[in-house]
């Protein structure tokens, strides 16, 4: 994990609001609790009777409040008649009423005033209604309020320890309180609240979120700690109910044996949980919390439940040690990976509200803390669902930006291969192209060279030899045209030097031939080739036509045009030798073969002032050409 | 008198050489062949002076008769006679040992020119040869170190004169012209020319051995 987003920052503002929300709750109800007025009962006159009411002739014995019945009375299960008497109050207030207020009885309570039923919590025999969360608001009617004293009698029905799997449900009553209907009942409020409203709502809570996350896990296999933690939600929103659910169909033995069964399962969720949420998967704790799972049901059933505490007692103990063995591992993978800023206060937390419970355990009925660490359990849980969907929100926000920056990738590699096909592609029908070429060259000479030749060297008419020589020299042209690569111009220049040189000076004719040296420029095959043949028409006929002694030719380059100037001192281009050039083509071909490079070719010339041939060629449309 | 060998295969012009050799060198032997192995088993037999040698031929090229005089008949002088004017074809040939090249389409006076010069020792250089020729020594210098040489290799490389003239040919300087520029007479150039032919034939054949030796080492 990297820094904490905003919501992160927004989360951890909320697990404030929330533990200050428990601690507000706590200081108020203490503050409640130190109210005036009340009279605090803390011993009574017991007896293990079987009938509504103590007869007089019941044997006796008194005892202390709250009265803990597995210490008091190990083994007891079944009812117990505890019997207070009280004064009336003098200082009540007008309309106000007398009630008995009673933090603790467990398992269910009759009340008699005076003889009198007057309150009922519900079933006293199997299966006894489950009261040992509820806090007992009793009004006592005026009615029945004698002046002097009156006699309480309070019938508990309860279950002996070795039967429960917890201390906060054996048999026991806590300390009585009786005072004005009003203030009791805001303390009864209060801890009601506490005790019963808000474990509901948070089972609810539970139930919920849990069921989302663990079809969320369910369903994406890769994200298995979410239908671990749902899993573990769930359970523990079931094991809750215990704390606000009065009755259910089934006996009690059954209940503590369905409930105890459930921590199995629990703690196979947290277990699983914690280390699929570090990133790590062990295949022994696959199979072992399975296996625990059937073997703690199967241990309860050969004890009995007649030793269901004890067994309980030993699972809770290996369960805890299970889960607080998970917790430090996955802290320990956690703190190598990243950070535990919110796992590890949430892992104390937990732990601390264990050691809490584990200690009202033995301290009879249940303080205050233990309530409020119950309830810290699950809204430990709550956040920690929260920080999940934190988390899964915040993979789906990165896995989309993931599938954008892929979707791009894919693209651009696309767009990369198809570039690459078509480059080798070309370079295919190049390839192939420079292939068909070579062969239709090798073809040219082998066939109509040969043939040419033959005529060449064979004909008896000098006309057609010098045709057949010509046809030669074209077809030779074309095929390097066909074939030719881009050309340096300074090796251009030196073939077109040697060439136009010797055969002017073969022909007695003095050149004087001016051209750049070292140029950078290339000209395309096709350029090479038609300037070649226009540089040779020119030449041929200044040897066969122009009488000349000399000859000046110049090249320039001048942005990117190549200007030829091909100056003689013969005697000019006269009509009937202007007509026999147009015979032989000459003139005509070599300006068209200018025009088709986008270049011109000028022939000035007047009878006895010599000729000037000006050729340009555009180099860069020369190249493009190509 | 000399002995020559003729290897054209189309007959007519295989007639019309004949007949300009004859012009030529009044009084010669003439060998005439129209296929490689003939050329080969006729140069087996009889010692040339001159071979004009075809490249293109039904059953071969006529680079393997030149390679073949070159190995078996030094003093021989193979000269190509084409319808092939690009360098490509001619490289190889010249390689081989060949000591010029004639085009065939070119005017009997012109072709007889250019035998007789060829026969007095000066063989024609035209500046795509020469610019192929300077490009295989450079490239030469620069691939091969001093080191890796085999003794038995001969260290050929153009000397600062030699280059001068091939450079000068590049560039479309005539013979004559590149005499004038170099205070030099004609014969000379055309002797460096000569010696630019030999190098190339010489370096080319231990190049060829060395890759020879280099498969064998490594088959």
């Amino acid at each position: 994990m990297t820094t904490p987003g905003p919501f992160l920052q927004r989360l951890r503002g909320l697990a404030g609001l929330v533990i200050g929300l428990v601690i507000g709750l706590v200081l108020a109800l203490t503050g409640a609790a130190a109210a005036a007025q009340v009279l605090h009962i803390r011993s009574a006159q017991v007896t293990p009777a079987a009938g509504p009411v103590l007869s007089a002739g019941d044997p006796r014995a008194s005892v202390a409040l709250p009265d803990d019945w597995s210490r008091s009375r190990p083994g007891y299960a079944g009812t117990v008649t505890y019997r207070v008497d009280f004064e009336p109050f003098s200082s009540l207030e007008s309309g106000d009423l007398l009630a008995l207020y009673i933090a603790h009885v467990c398992s269910n309570l009759e009340v008699f005033l005076n003889g009198q039923l007057v309150h009922g919590g519900g079933r006293m025999v199997e299966p006894v209604t489950h009261n040992c969360n509820h806090p007992q608001l009793v009004p006592l009617p005026t009615a029945l309020i004698r002046p002097g004293t009156n006699i309480l009698d309070i019938r508990v029905a309860g279950h002996r320890l070795a039967e429960v799997g917890s201390h906060q449900r054996d048999g026991g009553l806590s300390a009585l309180a009786i005072g004005p209907m009003s203030e009791l009942a805001a303390l009864h409020a209060q801890r009601k609240a506490l005790q019963v409203s808000a474990p509901q709502a948070v089972s609810a809570t539970l139930l919920l979120m849990g069921g989302f996350m663990f079809v969320m896990g369910f369903v994406n296999r890769r994200e298995s700690h979410l239908a671990y933690f749902g899993a573990l939600s769930v359970g523990w929103a079931l094991v809750d109910t215990r704390l606000w659910l009065r009755s259910l169909p089934m006996s009690h033995s059954v209940a503590e044996f369905l409930l105890c069964s459930m921590l199995g399962f629990i703690t196979w969720a947290a277990v699983q949980f914690l280390m699929r949420y570090a990133g790590s998967r062990e295949r022994f704790v696959d199979v072992a919390m399975p296996v625990q799972c059937a073997l703690l049901p199967l241990s309860l059933v050969l004890a009995g439940p007649s030793r269901l505490h004890l067994v309980a007692s030993f699972w809770y103990a290996v369960l805890a040690l299970e889960v607080l063995a998970a917790s430090l591992w996955h802290l320990r993978r956690e703190w190598q990976r990243r950070s535990v800023w919110l796992m590890g206060p949430l892992l104390l937390t937990v732990a601390v509200a264990g050691v809490i419970e584990f200690a009202a355990q033995w301290g009879g009925t249940r303080p205050l803390a233990a309530h409020v660490a119950a309830l810290i359990m699950p809204v430990v849980f709550v956040l920690v669902g929260l920080r999940l969907v934190q988390q899964q929100g915040h993979a789906l926000n990165h896995a989309e930006q993931g599938k954008a920056r892929l979707e791009q990738r894919v693209r651009e590699a696309t767009a990369e291969i198809e570039r690459n096909f078509r480059q080798l592609s070309e370079l295919r029908v190049e390839q192939v192209t420079e292939r068909e070429r070579k062969r239709i060259a090798a073809d040219l000479h082998d066939d109509l060279g040969a043939k040419l030749l033959t005529i060449v060297h064979t004909s008896d008419s000098e006309r057609i030899s010098t045709l057949a020589r010509e046809a030669l020299e074209e077809m030779r042209l074309s095929v390097r045209g066909l074939t030719g690569k881009p050309v340096r111009l300074a090796d251009a220049l030196g073939d077109w030097r040697a060439e136009v040189v010797s055969r002017l000076g073969q022909a007695g004719i003095d050149c004087d031939w001016q051209a750049p040296e070292d140029l950078p420029q290339r000209l395309s095959s096709r350029a090479y080739v038609q300037t070649t043949r226009i540089l040779r028409e020119a030449t041929s006929n200044i040897i066969k036509h122009s009488k000349a002694m000399r000859c000046d030719i110049r090249c320039t380059i001048t942005d990117g045009d190549m200007l030829f100037v091909l100056q003689d001192d013969g005697e000019g281009i006269t009509a009937p030798v202007a007509g026999r050039l147009d015979q032989g083509h000459g003139l005509a071909s070599m300006k068209n073969r200018a025009k088709q490079l986008q270049g011109q070719c000028l022939v000035e010339s007047g009878a006895g002032q010599g000729t000037v041939i000006r050729l340009t060629v555009p180099l860069d449309r020369a190249i493009e050409g190509s | 008198m000399k002995t020559i060998l003729l290897l054209e295969d189309l007959p007519e012009i295989r007639a019309w050489l004949r007949k300009l050799v004859m012009q030529v060198f009044p009084g010669a032997v003439i060998s005439e062949s129209a296929r490689v192995q003939d050329a080969i088993e006729l140069v087996r037999a009889v010692k040339f002076d001159l071979a004009l040698i075809d490249l293109g031929l039904p059953d071969g090229s006529g680079v393997d008769v030149v390679t073949q005089l070159r190995d078996t008949q030094p003093d021989a002088q193979s000269v190509v006679v084409t319808i092939h004017d690009d360098d490509e074809h001619l490289f190889p040939a010249l390689q081989a040992g060949a000591f010029g090249y004639i085009l065939k389409e070119q005017a009997r006076e012109l072709i007889t020119e250019q035998l007789q010069r060829i026969s007095q020792g000066e063989p024609p250089l035209s500046p795509s040869i020469a610019r192929r020729v300077m490009a295989y020594f450079s490239a030469k210098a620069k691939t091969k170190p001093a080191a890796s040489a085999p003794s038995n290799m001969p260290n050929v490389s153009l000397t600062d004169r030699e280059s001068e003239v091939l450079l000068r040919v590049a560039k479309g300087y005539t013979l004559p012209e590149i005499g004038v520029q170099l205070g030099l007479s004609r014969h000379t150039i055309a002797d460096y020319v000569k010696q630019i032919y030999r190098k190339l034939n010489v370096s080319s054949r231990a190049e060829a051995a060395l890759e020879a030796q280099r498969m064998g080492l490594f088959r």
